[in-house]
């Protein structure tokens, strides 16, 4: 039965010549553990015969060193090929959810998740899969081995192994029900401690904190029950575990004792015994790596479903001098059949209630998004500003140069356009400050993010809602810095606000995805319903 | 660190309840190679097959034994464990909302780290217990079977093994960098990886797809040197141990053949000899090395960033008795760090009962710092706020809590009945009270259509929008006897209509009201407005405002460009 993922994990093996190193040096270590215990045993004897062989121990020295050496080469190659497959797995991931661009067919949470969890599963598919292989060939030959010595031995150990085995595979299950309470109550503490912390100012200007944080806490006894009924399943668990190897052990030993006595076997031909039944039951404790592939299958299958998503198509927009045409547009719930034609140079606001797709609109015509029906006739420099941006970059400098090669005198100059060099120069480091140390309001974040507009020098700038959070006379000074920083380019404008609206050229009034009117704010203005998207409906 | 070594401290008895059971778990390792010895030479070599079996049954009924010490080892796990991840929880959660950093809150995935984190050390602390609790018992119980089965041989068995554990001993700090490096380096890939995928619409935006594929790239690629660093260090610990647990085999067998000729030996002493290492005391070595490297590792880690989270406050508690519930302030200069510019410079403003100030300026310009300023959750750099004559942050806290109240922007509300939530400020407070405060700030419909006070309020107030959140956290503190009542932009998600009739509600209480104004249309309300623009604050009436402040009459202007009018929004 093969997956989606299965060609994926494929190609990832395929791609290193590592894997096959290490396949070669497991091959060497595994028969170097395999001769061990008869070279032991042989020692043993040569030890109670009284008389000293040189080459007897020479033998166990050189088998030993192979094991170890191949142990640590093991380490580090297994370390080596799952790290570059990783890597390779999370490069390319992040490449094409990059190229599928927004919006994302994949929520943000989710395609974090796959970056730096799923990839991390599947990266390990070689050595998962070379770790399996050596299991069951030295498990295998362990068998094989003690046939060699009697089969007796070997016809004993395979009757009692698979019932030892069966035995801890039954109780893997009980801890599920356990786990999932525990998850539980640690999930509503940390939802408690959530709530508290986005009430935090609420708290410590009342002084309350220490009383919120018994209400953060009074799950917590439901918790330590919960986890403690998961140690006593762990130790039921631990308990089968834990008679099994002694079990076969024992019935491996009396088998041997018999050989003893008969003359099959000699002393040191115990110890051989108990060495290849506990390298037999290897593959018992090798069980869960079964999960662990079937967990690295799903994993690939995940990253491969994002690497097969097409990329939608977009037209490559033209220099188009700042006229903007769209054309029985479509975007699936959002827009249905938008004409629009917006001439260059105008200051555009688009208005509409909350959900009317005004920031659809906003993403569709400066090219950010793709149209399911339709055509857009846009220009190919276009300034993006939005209500929260996320900024990027390392330093807040960096996050308004974000993907130019601007220098610092530009950067400042377009902070001091939108109205936020002020705020950027009293931060602890000023631009130089990181951005996860830069504590910036909503409305800081929006003049950065317009400053990152600005720094484009677009043809076309689309504010969507992105002075929403700013007072009025830090708007009106943003809007007069844009006029002068930006002069005669297309603008436009989602806002919720009349002030705005009314200094428009030109409005476009949305109502359900479609265009209710367009027309000057005054015109509008007469229109109840109109009227009714500002204040509410009051 | 000194916390949680403290913490297991304290669960001593549950500890040593543990080592108890640990040597019931010895037993097998004690006496294992000792019965598999006899079995051979006294049984099945000797041709006495019958007491062969006795013999190895006897090991089995050891195995019994330590089976049943383990698991009540693992049960009794719990008693350790959990008291002590509660300890540690309860200490960060309290470590949070005691911050008194309060100007970067940790947000959702912080706490979701926070939880994370306790969970590892739980995990790591019983993979600690677990682990190293059975090398101890298993490798001491080994070395002295072994000692009573082949005293002569024992240096030749302890000294590698003493050796490699202080050879690992020495690549510890080592080692424990480069484990640190790493978790570091998955942070970071993890952080830059979020941030671009949670930013795709603004990189698209900016057109940056290759700048934000180059640092995420790089964070990968340092994260995969790294995972192979820690192999490097982790592959030499595992031969370390390796040897250090071989040598005494190959020793064992290799100075055997005279002791054995001269009958200091007998084929059973040197049958449970080797049996003690390769089944006892190897297993046990391997444990301890992978433990020490990675659980040991994590639980360092984890530990450290849990106080990082959640920083140990040493705050100084306030003993002065304000003589009047009056404000005055002088001179007062605040700036978040030395070298950056002050947001607040030389204000100079006296608040006494009845008096409704509005603040009013540019969003950015550090209005909210005012409300800090005033609540005494920070001291001014300069001059002093002095409430009732005293100190506003040295005030005793019982006191300042009561007089004072600040609502912030952002509305706490917590899972539990809307009655409880309302309560948070004033315990006391009667049904009455509440549905008198509620009917007072215009939520009145509000708890109706949620239900009446006994409704069950959801997470963070869930289901509620953000006007709804904030006319409950004002009702809240609308019951309080607060004398001083700072609305923080506490009404930004109401209508201007709600929000006026919230403000007059508050200024009728005859107390202090300052409202830290969203609309301007706060301005008009107020008997005094503080106009706060990066420079000299201004302070005054509307109307002398207008007539003296160019800035001033810019804001009401930017209000509203169309009708000039001080009419808050357009009427239909």
């Amino acid at each position: 039965m093969t997956k989606p993922g299965d060609q994926l994990l494929f190609s990832t093996v395929k791609r290193d010549y590592r894997p096959w190193l290490l396949l070669l040096n497991a091959a060497v270590a595994t028969t170097g553990g395999l001769l061990l215990p008869a070279a032991l045993a042989g020692a043993v004897d040569m030890a109670l015969s009284g008389t000293f062989v040189l080459a007897t121990i020479v033998f166990l020295l050189v088998l030993a060193g192979v094991e170890i050496l191949g142990d640590a080469i093991g380490i580090i190659l297994a370390a080596s090929i799952t790290a570059r497959a990783t890597a390779w797995l999370r490069r390319r991931l992040t490449r094409r959810l990059l190229t599928l661009g927004h919006p994302s067919p994949f929520a943000a949470g989710d395609a974090v998740s796959r970056v730096t969890g799923d990839c991390g599963n599947a990266g390990s598919v070689a050595v998962t899969v070379i770790s399996l292989a050596v299991t069951a060939v030295s498990s295998v030959g362990s068998v094989i081995a003690l046939a060699l010595l009697d089969w007796r031995l070997a016809a004993v150990f395979l009757v009692s192994a698979p019932l030892a085995g069966y035995l801890v595979r039954t109780h893997m299950r009980l801890t599920a029900d356990d786990v999932l309470a525990y998850q539980e109550v640690s999930g509503e503490v940390s939802a408690r401690l959530l709530d508290s912390v986005s009430g935090l100012r609420t708290i410590a200007a009342a002084g309350i904190a220490d009383r919120e944080t018994n209400r953060v806490l009074e799950p917590l006894p439901r918790l330590a029950a919960a986890g403690a009924g998961m140690w006593r399943t762990q130790a039921k668990m631990m308990w089968r575990a834990g008679l099994l190897l002694p079990a076969v052990e024992v019935a491996v030993l009396t088998a041997a004792g018999f050989g003893v006595m008969e003359g099959r076997l000699s002393t040191g031909d115990v110890l051989a015994a108990l060495g290849y039944a506990a390298l037999g039951m290897g593959i018992v404790g090798q069980m869960t790596q079964l999960t662990v592939l079937e967990r690295t299958r799903a994993s690939a299958g995940r990253i491969a479903e994002v690497l097969d998503t097409p990329a939608p198509k977009r037209p490559a927009p033209k220099p188009s001098n700042g006229v903007i045409e769209l054309r029985h547009v479509s975007v699936g719930d959002a827009l249905h059949d938008v004409n629009l034609m917006i001439p260059a140079g105008t200051f555009a606001a688009i208005v509409g209630s909350s959900g009317a797709g005004k920031s659809t609109l906003a993403a569709v015509l400066g090219g950010l998004s793709a149209v399911d029906a339709g055509e857009v006739v846009g220009d190919d420099a276009v300034g993006y500003a939005f209500e929260r941006p996320a900024l990027l970059g390392a330093t807040i400098g960096r996050s308004i140069g974000y993907g130019t090669d601007a220098d610092e005198i530009q950067v400042r100059d377009a902070a001091v356009a939108a109205q936020v060099h002020d705020v950027l120069i009293r931060l602890p480091q000023g631009y130089e400050t990181p951005m996860a140390d830069a504590p910036l309001s909503g409305g800081e974040a929006q003049r950065v993010g317009l400053a990152r507009a600005i720094i484009r020098d677009p043809e076309v700038l689309v504010l969507d809602d992105a002075t929403a959070s700013l007072d009025t006379v830090t708007e009106a000074k943003v809007d007069k810095a844009l006029t002068t920083a930006l002069p005669g380019r297309t603008r436009v404008v989602v806002t919720h606000r009349p002030a705005t609206a009314a200094r428009a050229d030109l409005v476009v009034w949305l109502e359900d995805g479609r265009v209710r009117g367009t027309g000057t704010h005054q015109e509008l203005w007469n229109d109840e319903d109109y009227r009714a998207v500002f204040t509410g409906g009051e | 660190m000194r916390f949680y070594l403290s913490t297991l401290a304290g669960h001593r008895r549950g500890v040593l309840i543990l080592l108890g059971w640990s040597m019931l778990e010895g037993i097998p390792a004690f006496f294992g190679g000792r019965l598999v010895g006899t079995a051979v030479d006294q049984g099945f070599a000797a041709g006495d097959p019958l007491a062969g079996v006795l013999w190895l049954l006897a090991f089995a009924a050891l195995a019994v034994a330590g089976a049943l010490g383990q698991r009540q080892v693992f049960a009794r796990l719990g008693a350790v464990v959990e008291p002590m991840r509660d300890a540690l929880v309860t200490r960060v959660v309290k470590g949070v909302l005691n911050d008194p950093s309060h100007r970067r809150t940790p947000d959702a995935s912080a706490v979701a780290m926070i939880t994370r984190h306790v969970e590892v050390v739980r995990d790591a602390t019983a993979g600690v217990l677990v682990q190293a609790r059975a090398l101890l018992v298993t490798t001491i119980a080994a070395l002295i079977g072994l000692a009573t089965t082949a005293a002569a041989l024992i240096w030749l068995v302890v000294l590698p093994i003493v050796a490699a554990l202080l050879l690992f001993g020495l690549m510890l700090p080592s080692l424990a960098k480069r484990q640190r490096d790493a978790v570091m380096a998955d942070e970071r890939t993890a952080e830059a990886s979020g941030a671009v995928l949670t930013g795709l619409r603004d990189v698209a935006a900016c057109d940056a797809a290759a700048e934000a594929y180059g640092d995420v790239a790089k964070q990968i690629n340092l994260q995969a040197r790294a995972t192979v660093t820690v192999a490097w260090a982790n592959s030499l610990r595992a031969t370390v141990i390796a040897i250090g647990g071989f040598t005494p085999v190959v020793l064992l067998v290799a100075f055997a053949p005279p002791l054995v000729a001269s009958g200091q030996l007998t084929t059973g002493a040197v049958l449970a000899a080797v049996v003690y290492l390769t089944n006892s005391v190897n297993p046990a070595l391997h444990g301890l090395a992978r433990t020490t490297s990675t659980v040991v590792m994590r639980l360092m880690v984890a530990l450290k960033r849990l106080q990082e989270a959640a920083p140990r406050t040493g705050k100084e508690i306030g003993t002065e008795i304000p003589a009047n519930g009056e404000f005055v302030l002088r001179d007062v200069t605040f700036g978040w760090s030395p070298d950056a510019e002050p947001v607040l410079r030389g204000l100079s403003l006296d608040l006494r009962p009845g008096d409704h100030l509005a603040v009013v300026g540019p969003s950015g310009i550090g209005k909210s710092t005012m409300a800090s300023l005033l609540t005494g959750l920070m001291p001014p750099d300069n001059g002093c706020v002095l409430f009732g004559g005293a100190p506003v942050d040295r005030v005793a806290p019982t006191v300042r809590h009561h007089a004072i109240a600040l609502i912030p922007q952002e509305t706490y509300l917590f899972t539990g009945t809307v009655r409880e939530n309302l309560t948070l400020l004033a315990p006391w407070a009667t049904d009455e009270d509440l549905v008198d405060a509620v009917k007072k700030v215009g939520a009145k419909p509000l708890l109706d259509g949620l239900g009446g006070l006994d409704a069950a309020l959801g997470h963070g107030g869930e289901g509620l929008s953000a006007g709804e959140a904030q006319l409950l956290a004002l009702a809240r503190v609308y019951v309080t006897s607060a004398g001083v009542v700072i609305l923080d932009e506490a009404t930004s998600h109401l209508d201007p209509a709600a929000e006026a009739r919230v403000e007059r509600a508050f200024a009728q209480r005859n107390g202090i009201l300052v409202v830290i104004a969203h609309r301007l249309s706060s301005a008009l309300r107020a008997n005094r407005v503080l106009v706060m623009d990066g420079g000299k604050p201004l302070l005054g009436s509307h109307e002398h405002l207008l007539k003296t402040s160019a800035l001033y009459g810019q804001l009401m202007l930017a209000w509203d460009p169309t009708h000039r009018k001080e009419t808050p929004l357009p009427k239909r």
